[in-house]
């Protein structure tokens, strides 16, 4: 009997504010501990939330760029449960009127993940372990956060993985957040359970808590499915709980069973007032967004005739994809500018944190201009190449390397007599090839390119070497 | 009616702790509390609350900008200057 | 006449220093505090460090600002920089905030002269002041009964002539209660008039801060200084009326609505005085007209579930970690977490935030919580119509005077009903003013209270004023002359 996996995923996504949601500190990442504090996020006897406005603009953006409706009034509730990394004991979050609701994210098989909702929320502290004693930094305390929820579609490992990352480069693009996931701006919680194939009931669930890896999350789905089929194959049942993922085993571990479950007492925040966005609002907001990856794909795709494979590797860091339009604009052959980004550009930027930061020295004019170049054929792609890596490595225009002497390359009359040259003063490379050795004729170009500095064009020398030899 | 399991659940989500010896007497009397707070379980009304909130206000918003935090030595001022800047939660045992 | 206004005469015409005043004051403290216990700490070094600015001030010629050089004191509750703030708990004993209270900084601001922290039932639970961690406040009328609660220390620092006016909060009568009990004026400003920031939270969408003063005319002086705007309090409005400049507004041909249900059963010659009080109105042109509060009988529960929901929440954070009474051992986080609370925290708090865990917990929501604030809604929309035709709502403050000491904790069910007639306004975010009005046979003082619209405290303060100024020869008893 074959079985079915269904996963929803709950991912927690920090918002890239100057403050926290509920005070003016910052929200940047790491600083001494709980020097990124005071009285409001500390939760301090007395003290009093106030929302951050750009709070609720990133959370209606999110909600736009993943095709949700909007409510035009929500409100903010208390979830209450004490932990020490919480330090009013309750979180401040949407419980019943969340911001955004019913949305949906297309994979590239074409199927839909919906999204249920996404809600504002504010983050929690660090709790540290070290000998034995636990310390706390609330640092992080109040970061705010979007809570987005799937529905329970996702039926495979590669579709939670595609998922995940779709979302990651929606926020991306639409900067309402850095996703960094090793800094932990993007967790998932992962409900797991399976079926039999062609059943219509769910299982009962598994939650996998806090991942911040997509690869961890992927091999703990994977885990947990067969765990699951293990044990309904044996005769078991499975019991809802929530458990961990241990990355050093691979394996996922009961952390707490549903009956020492919270009762969380969720109740209107008192402390905060109701949150209106207009129609009107709303649309300017909608007018805000950028091009969604998934849009830019189609436009490299369809418009700029880029291969799928080459589209997909440069929308996958909206640096590099906003980098690539305008590198290729005016472009007859708009592949040209994606082949140096993915080629020799590429390699100066090897790992993925500096593909995605991608601070390329050379301005995508730069880029673009050496391309016209190579375009008019006023230089030929050894010499594009050479200067490329100058300007990368510089920082200057293609004019700093390449001379107005050279850009007008060699003359027809002048490359013909040094074609007979070549020929004459390569008589054993021309009765090679005319012996049907391919190769030995790249001995003859060299010839030239070597004569000419690389100046010489070794399309055209082909033809009239080719000329030449058929004449003999 | 409010059980003694009641109680314990109740006690345990407060996270107090209830003597054995005073359990009797504090079930009785959150039963006695909560006799007195059924009385409204008489009255009929259905007002809408969904958005209610006293003032009726909206859009109370802090501007994104950042305001000074507070020094850790202030932070930790009630825990005598803390551990290193950390809170201490507790210690091995 | 003001007090407040008497001593800035004082002041400006130079008869004393504020130093001298100041230190007057400290020593009444200091003779009668150990009797009445009125203060939890008394603050004075900060005391005499702003008298003498404003002595500097005034040798400039300078005028004072409406509360400069005015001493005063603060409820425990209300958050003050560098000085302890404990609620009048063990959990809190030693903690010192970090940040003052919105309406501190505006007394700072204006020179008040802080004498103290007074005493409260812990974390305002309470309306004896016999819960304070710091034992019971008495009455200074007569020191065998309390002064109320649980703003108990409040009233006594007024009452006593340790304060020439007190700032406390008010979740369901803990100022118009104290007040009433100790012959004073006790005012809870509309909900959002005065900023919460600061106000250590009992119950957050009942609290509100306001003042305990010896006339009407001080709380309209203090109300206005108070009642601002404050961006740190989302639900904050402050007033767009000053009260102080409407106080002898004529109230001929008003409507004053009085609660038939208030006056049963009600001790004869409390009663007494309420109808000798509608006389005063009616003799000042008021028309009387019979009005019910709206689901009386529900008030008091949907008080009471609303401010233990609210309250079992806003003291979770009281584990101990960052603040607060830390025990000495313990096996886990969670183990640790409970002690710290339950051996730091008193049996009426930790009986309500039971009651608040109950009244939220999800098989009890519907029935409790949900239930209590679709009353509310219901409450708040009926006294709406009832303003339409009524200018306030006058109804006896307390249906006692002050309890004799340790009669109020027997029974808490009949204790929680004594506040049948403070907590419509509390639910409804009503102003509402308690103002003296005579002695009973027991020769303890009396209130009566009026419940005015939304944010027409200005009206409640100038209908009471017009009253305080009827009847002020035949309560003399009741008022202190500033004595030099
Ligand atoms: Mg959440
Ligand atoms: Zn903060």
């Amino acid at each position: 009997m074959s079985y079915e996996l269904v996963v929803g995923l709950e991912t927690h996504v920090e918002l890239s504010t100057n403050t926290k949601i509920f005070c003016q500190c910052t929200t940047e990442f790491g600083g001494e501990p709980n020097s990124h504090c005071c009285p409001i996020c500390l939760g301090m006897p007395g003290t009093l939330p106030k929302l951050n406005k750009k709070v609720v603009e990133y959370a209606v953006k999110a909600g736009l760029a993943t095709n949700c409706k909007i409510r035009n009034l929500s409100k903010m509730d208390r979830k209450n449960y004490v932990y020490p990394d919480l330090p009013k004991a309750y979180q401040v979050t949407q419980f019943d009127k969340p911001i955004c609701e019913d949305g949906y994210i297309t994979l590239s098989s074409g199927k839909s993940i919906r999204i249920n909702r996404i809600h504002i929320e504010e983050d929690a502290g660090k709790l540290i372990h070290e000998r034995g004693d636990t310390y706390i930094d609330y640092n992080r305390g109040g970061v705010p956060l979007v809570e987005i929820v799937t529905d329970p579609d996702i039926r495979t490992v590669d579709e939670a993985v595609e998922y995940i990352e779709q979302l990651r480069l929606i926020m991306k693009y639409i900067g309402v957040s850095d996703v960094k996931m090793q800094e932990g701006s993007l967790r998932c919680d992962v409900n797991i359970s399976v079926r039999k194939k062609g059943e219509e009931k769910f299982g009962t669930r598994t939650e996998i808590k806090n991942m911040n890896s997509v690869n961890f999350i992927a091999k703990a789905i994977a885990y947990e499915f067969e765990r699951q089929v293990d044990i309904l194959e044996s005769g078991g049942e499975i019991h809802q709980e929530t458990r961990r993922y241990d990355s050093d085993l691979n394996i996922t571990e009961s952390m707490r069973s549903k009956e020492d479950a919270e009762d969380y007492r969720y109740f209107r925040e008192p402390d905060l007032v109701n949150i209106y966005v207009s129609e009107e609002e709303i649309k300017k907001y909608k007018a805000e967004l950028p091009q969604l990856p998934h849009e830019k794909l189609n436009i490299f795709i369809n418009e700029y005739g880029l291969p799928k494979d080459d589209a997909e590797l440069l929308i996958k860091y909206k640096k590099v994809a906003e980098y690539y339009e305008e590198a290729s604009k005016n472009l007859k052959n708009k592949k040209l500018a994606s082949n140096y980004i993915l080629g020799q550009i590429y390699r100066k930027f090897p790992t993925d944190s500096e593909k995605e930061e991608f601070n390329i020295s050379i301005p995508p004019k730069y880029l673009n201009d050496l391309i016209q170049l190579v375009e008019s054929r006023k230089i030929n792609s050894s010499m594009a190449s050479n200067a490329l890596e100058k300007m990368l490595d510089s920082g200057k225009a293609v004019t700093e390397f390449i001379s107005e002497k050279d850009m007008e390359g060699i003359d027809e009359n002048t490359l013909r007599e040094l074609c007979i040259k070549a020929v004459n003063e390569n008589q054993k490379a021309v009765e090679s090839y005319l012996g049907g050795k391919e190769k030995a004729f790249k001995s003859i170009i060299g010839y030239i390119m070597r004569e000419t500095k690389g100046k010489a064009d070794p399309i055209k020398a082909t033809e009239i070497i080719k000329e030449i030899i058929g004449k003999i | 009616m409010v059980s003694k399991e009641e109680i314990i659940k109740i006690a345990k989500l407060s996270n107090l702790f209830l003597d054995e010896n005073v359990m009797e007497e504090i079930t009785e009397e959150m039963a006695k509390i909560v006799e007195f707070a059924d009385a409204i379980n008489t009255i009929v009304c259905d007002e809408d609350i969904e958005f209610d909130n006293i003032n009726q206000i909206e859009n109370a918003f802090n501007e994104d900008e950042v305001v000074e935090s507070y020094s850790s030595d202030e932070v930790l001022r009630n825990r005598e200057g803390g551990e290193n800047g950390y809170f201490l939660v507790r210690r091995r045992v | 006449m003001s007090k407040i206004k008497q001593i800035q005469n004082l002041l400006e015409a130079k008869e004393i220093s504020c130093v001298e005043l100041t230190k007057k004051y400290l020593s009444n403290i200091e003779e009668k505090n150990k009797e009445i216990n009125a203060y939890v700490n008394i603050t004075e070094e900060e005391a005499l460090k702003t008298a003498k600015l404003v002595d500097e001030k005034i040798a400039t010629g300078e005028k004072l600002m409406p509360l400069e050089g005015i001493p005063m004191s603060l409820k425990d509750n209300i958050s003050t920089k560098n000085i302890k703030t404990s609620c009048c708990s063990k959990m809190l004993k030693d903690y010192v905030p970090i940040y003052d209270a919105t309406v501190w900084e505006i007394l700072k601001k204006q020179n008040s002269i802080l004498l103290g922290k007074t005493n409260m039932d812990e974390f305002a639970m309470g309306a004896s002041t016999e819960s304070s961690y710091f034992g019971v406040t008495l009455n200074p009328h007569n020191t065998n009964y309390v002064a109320g609660g649980s703003s108990g220390g409040a009233a006594a620092s007024v009452a006593g002539g340790l304060a020439a006016f007190g700032l406390a909060t008010d979740t369901g009568g803990s100022i118009r209660q104290p007040a009433s009990f100790c012959g004073l004026v006790g005012f809870k400003p509309s909900y959002g008039s005065v900023s919460r920031y600061g106000a250590i939270a009992y119950a957050s969408s009942l609290d509100q801060i306001g003042p305990i003063t010896d006339s009407v005319e001080d709380a309209a002086i203090v109300y206005d200084s108070i009642s601002i705007y404050d961006s740190k309090d989302s639900t904050s409005v402050g007033s767009k009326n000053t009260s102080h400049d409407k106080l002898n507004s004529s109230i001929k041909g008003i409507k004053i609505g009085v609660v038939k249900e208030y006056f049963e059963g009600l001790r004869d010659d409390i009663r007494k005085l309420m109808e000798d009080s509608i006389k005063v109105y009616q003799g000042l042109g008021a028309e009387i007209v019979d009005i019910t509060i709206p689901l009386l009988k529900a008030n008091l529960p949907v008080y009471f579930i609303t401010a233990c929901a609210e309250a079992s929440s806003n003291m979770g954070r009281y584990d101990g970690i960052r603040y607060g009474y830390k025990t000495d051992s313990y096996n886990s986080i969670d183990e640790m977490i409970c002690k710290n609370r339950s051996e730091s925290l008193g049996k009426e708090v930790q009986r309500r935030i039971m009651l608040g865990t109950y009244a939220l917990s999800s098989d009890r929501y519907d029935a409790y919580y949900k239930k209590a604030q679709k009353l509310r809604a219901c409450i708040r929309r009926d006294f709406k119509k009832i303003f339409e035709e009524c200018s306030v709502i006058l109804t006896p403050t307390a249906p006692t005077t002050a309890y004799a000491l340790g009669q109020a904790v027997k029974d808490p069910i009949e204790t929680y009903s004594m506040d049948i007639c403070t907590v419509p306004a509390n639910i409804a975010g009503l102003p509402a003013i308690s103002v003296p009005c005579g002695l009973a046979e027991n020769k303890l003082p009396v209130g009566m209270q009026l419940i005015g619209n939304r944010f027409e405290d200005y009206k409640v303060l100038n209908i009471a004023y017009q009253y305080e100024k009827e009847t002020k020869d035949q309560n003399r008893s009741l008022w202190q002359e500033v004595e030099v």
